[in-house]
């Protein structure tokens, strides 16, 4: 899919590590982001949170004059501007923390460029995706996801509700696999437990309407055993 | 616990032993004492020999020599009564003893004494033979009866009294016991608890309260050490993060930078190689140290395996698994729908784990399997491949051999990675066991069992 209209969003990086800041805001700028900023302290960050207005926070959790947690409470006290951790301490201990404060993802370090990236995008395009394109180009055919409409040749099929949310929660996950308990949870919330069937035909109906042959998939992929996959068109 | 019970009763019958063998002591001392005393009173001079003897000498007319010398080297008196109390003879009697004697009379001295002299009579067939002692020699008990009765009672009640004695004494012991082992009985659990390397609070009052106390210094000593070793690793892991970052950044974006020569890019692509394997032992560390010492916080939920199976193999591949590998998870239909109480993140970790192990010791690629299954007791869980595996020799030593995070060995050669110890500790977290299976070229497996 493409990010590319993620790029202008302003990120804000506040860590006390100078060398980290240029490695991370080097990776943000080599990737396309035109838009950093960054603060060394709790204090530099409330300031300049309340005057940039950033789209994105990464956020050290040690910092020289405070908890990086206690400033993630602040910042929740003003704004629900989207919060990504990043912490040297173990995933397992601070994972919880984190995300119960309302942050919406943690990376622990170390971490590599690549996988910095993939974060940021997925929160970003999770928090601002009405402001993206919505047409995606798989294969065979164009979904417009703003329509509910998947365009192929000179014809326009409608997409049912579950038919656009299974789509859109495959799009989010481009290229990757998500399980059918996930996609089960997107599509019949929280006990999701005996719609295995119902998803099948659901994706058999998918299928018909996004694919040339129907019986030999190129765009949504099943993953045997363990979920699906939808290919864009490279 | 049992050897403390045996080792107070061994006190308790030794002190028994003791006991008796201190009434022994007594007796002897005793004998000794009085044995001079006994043989004259019992002995060859006794009254009853002496009277025996005068009363053998003894006629209405007078005494044998021979016994009256006896009678007067030993300092006593003797008189001869004949049938009407009248005194027929006499030796060494003194001034105020009578010289006629009424039935009221002998009745009463025959019992004890006469003038405050204790004296023995004897019948003889011609009358009655009165020895007097001096007086001070000898106390006569002039009125000792005991009933028949009481006397045939006696035996029954010594034997009786005696069983109710050994019984009452077995009672006390008993209890005794019963309390000092009810006394020490936590003193010792937590002793053993703290033998395991656990922490122990002991809370007791009374005598052993002091002991109690020393238990719970040595215990918070002890989780205090644990506690500063763990934080230090954590510590040290923690510190290592933020500078591994940048070399794994850096070395990443030289691989990748076209500009850079060849041969350099190569040589970033080792470094990141290598800082990717510093990453992943400082990452198990850490938990490593945390789960040795217990000071991760566990947070068991009920969880479906399969469908943490699912994600955590969809995680695995989305990460980027190169094509000469294949993963292939397999849930048997009895346990598709199966939860157990679990740390899904520990539980993944350990997943993810034996995948990488699968991974990293098959370069040229390997099928790796991963199958759930259930039985009516445990859910059983086998990641497998089809690599190299491992030698028996090797696999008997992975298996057996302390790691070294545990051991005090110095062999370096004998130090391997944390990935197993880590799945073993979590393993170990959620009372399930790890087991590890491997045939040189056939491939190796690790059995996962979690008990319902």
């Amino acid at each position: 899919m493409d990010n590319s209209f993620l790029h202008i969003k302003k990120i804000m990086l506040i860590d006390d590590e100078p060398d980290l800041l240029k490695l991370v805001s080097k990776i943000l700028t080599d990737e396309g982001f035109k838009n950093i900023i960054i603060a060394t302290s709790v204090k530099e960050g409330i300031y300049v949170i309340k005057n940039e207005k950033p789209d994105l926070i990464i956020l050290d959790v040690m910092l020289p004059d405070g908890d990086g947690f206690l400033l993630m409470e602040e910042i929740r006290s003003f704004t629900e501007v989207p919060v990504i951790f990043l912490t040297a301490k173990d995933e397992t201990a601070d994972k919880l923390a984190g995300l119960g404060l309302g942050a919406d993802d943690y990376i622990a370090k170390p971490f590599m460029p690549k996988e910095l990236l993939l974060r940021i995008y997925a929160v970003l395009r999770r928090c601002y995706k009405e402001e993206g394109t919505l047409l995606l180009k798989l294969g065979n055919c164009t979904i417009d996801f703003s329509r509910a409409e998947v365009i192929r040749d000179d014809e326009v099929i409608p997409l049912t509700a579950k038919e656009y949310t299974l789509l859109e929660t495959l799009s989010r996950n481009e290229g990757k696999i998500v399980t059918v308990d996930a996609i089960c949870e997107a599509l019949w919330g929280d006990n999701p437990f005996g719609y295995e069937n119902s998803l099948n035909a659901h994706v058999r109906r998918i299928r018909e309407k996004i694919e040339a042959e129907p019986s030999k998939p190129v765009s949504l992929i099943t993953i045997k055993g363990l979920g699906y996959k939808l290919n864009t068109r490279e | 616990m049992r050897s403390f019970g045996k080792y107070i009763s061994k006190h308790l019958v030794s002190f028994a032993v003791f006991i008796l063998l201190l009434l022994l002591i007594n007796v002897i001392a005793f004998g000794c004492t009085f044995h001079s005393i006994i043989k004259k009173d019992y002995g060859g001079v006794s009254p009853n020999n002496m009277l025996e003897e005068i009363a053998a000498a003894s006629t209405l007319d007078g005494l044998s020599d021979e016994a009256r010398n006896k009678l007067e080297s030993n300092h006593i008196w003797g008189i001869f009564l004949n049938a009407s109390g009248e005194t027929m003879w006499s030796v060494n009697s003194p001034q105020n003893i009578p010289a006629h004697f009424t039935v009221q009379d002998v009745a009463i001295f025959s019992r004890g004494y006469l003038e405050d002299y204790p004296v023995f009579v004897s019948n003889t067939h011609s009358g009655l033979l009165v020895l007097g002692y001096p007086k001070d020699s000898y106390s006569k008990l002039t009125s000792n009866y005991f009933s028949i009765q009481a006397i045939r009672t006696l035996p029954l009640y010594f034997l009786g009294m005696l069983t109710i004695d050994l019984l009452l004494l077995f009672f006390f012991y008993h209890l005794s016991k019963q309390k000092i082992i009810k006394n020490t009985e936590p003193i010792i659990s937590s002793i053993k608890t703290l033998s395991n390397g656990n922490p122990v609070s002991l809370s007791i009052s009374g005598e052993l309260s002091e002991v109690a106390d020393t238990v719970n210094k040595a215990s918070k000593i002890l989780s205090r050490q644990n506690e500063a070793r763990a934080n230090w690793i954590s510590g040290v892991s923690h510190d290592i993060r933020t500078p591994l970052s940048m070399i794994m950044g850096y070395a990443e974006y030289i691989a990748n930078d076209e500009t850079v020569v060849n041969s350099v890019r190569e040589q970033a692509n080792i470094v990141r190689k290598q800082s990717i394997k510093i990453k992943e032992l400082v990452q198990d560390l850490n938990l490593v140290s945390q789960l040795e010492y217990e000071m991760q916080p566990l947070h068991k939920k009920p969880v479906k395996l399969s469908k943490l199976l699912r994600s955590c193999v969809a995680e695995l591949l989305n990460t980027g698994v190169s094509d000469f590998y294949s993963i292939n998870l397999e849930i048997a239909p009895a346990a598709k729908n199966t939860s157990i109480e679990c740390d899904s993140r520990l539980i993944s970790r350990a997943i993810s784990n034996l995948v990488q192990n699968s991974i990293k010791h098959n370069p040229q690629g390997c099928k790796i399997k991963i199958s759930l299954d259930c039985s009516d007791t445990a859910l059983i869980l086998i990641i497998s491949d089809n690599g190299i595996g491992l030698s028996s020799e090797k696999l008997q030593e992975l298996d057996e051999k302390p790691h070294y995070m545990n051991s005090t060995n110095e062999r370096l050669d004998l130090r391997h990675g944390l990935g197993l110890l880590l799945v073993k500790q979590i393993m170990k977290a959620h009372d399930g066991t790890m087991k590890i299976n491997s045939i040189a070229n056939h491939g190796f497996t690790t059995t996962l069992t979690f008990q319902k």
